[in-house]
């Protein structure tokens, strides 16, 4: 015997259900509560100490990269194999290889935050790829 | 009115606003207490020019980013 039947019940008629739903009254609102996470940790980054390990995200990619805070408001951004198009990019001499495909980003003006930071090397990433 | 959130990227906060036509992005950070930072509606989008009008770029409801100022670049005082 394959299927053996526990019980049954009667399907609530329409009316019923209707009366149900008219004394019980409309299900109560649940507030969700907002997660106010910094943007580093909401792209999923990963911090080990001062260093902090993730990856760059774009529309057209994501692409590894690496953030040491060497000392508040002061960091060393990197990427790991950036993609050709950064090559054509007018930043593109501001990326300095240090072998086996790592690259130190140089900032002009450095951000306050690592959030601040992942935004604008992913803001340049985007500007490399469609050529602005 | 629209209202918006705008996310502070460096701790995550979240601070909601109501804006009017015409608001620009320097209205909103000098209201916010946060004139150093510049905002965007993320990272594949420009940031707003502090004269610009955010009311027209952005829908009811949605969130944007306030950063700090950054720039890959060859010299840097701050190094």
């Amino acid at each position: 015997m394959k299927v053996r039947v526990l019980s049954t019940k009667d399907a609530p008629s329409l009316l019923s259900r209707i009366i149900g739903q008219v004394l019980g009254g409309p299900a109560p609102i649940m507030a969700i509560k907002r997660s106010q996470i910094p943007y580093w940790h909401e792209r999923g980054w990963r911090q080990e100490g001062r260093t902090y390990r993730g990856t760059y995200k774009t529309a057209y990619g994501s692409f590894i990269g690496r953030i040491e805070q060497v000392r508040p408001g002061n960091f060393r951004l990197y990427i790991f194999d950036p993609p050709r198009d950064v090559r054509k990019h007018r930043h593109w001499t501001c990326f300095q290889s240090q072998g086996n495909g790592r690259y130190r980003i140089h900032m002009s003006r450095m951000p306050d935050d690592v959030s601040s930071g992942i935004l604008a090397i992913e803001r340049l990433l985007t500007e490399a790829f469609e050529g602005r | 009115m629209k209202k918006l959130s705008v996310v502070v990227a460096g701790t995550g906060q979240i601070k909601d606003i109501e804006i009017q036509p015409g608001t620009t992005a320097r209205d909103i950070l000098d209201q916010l207490g946060l004139p150093d930072y510049l905002l965007s509606k993320g990272p594949n989008d420009p940031f707003f020019a502090a004269a610009e009008s955010v009311y027209d770029k952005v829908a009811d409801g949605e969130k944007i980013f306030a950063s700090t100022k950054a720039e890959v670049g060859k010299a840097s005082g701050r190094k």
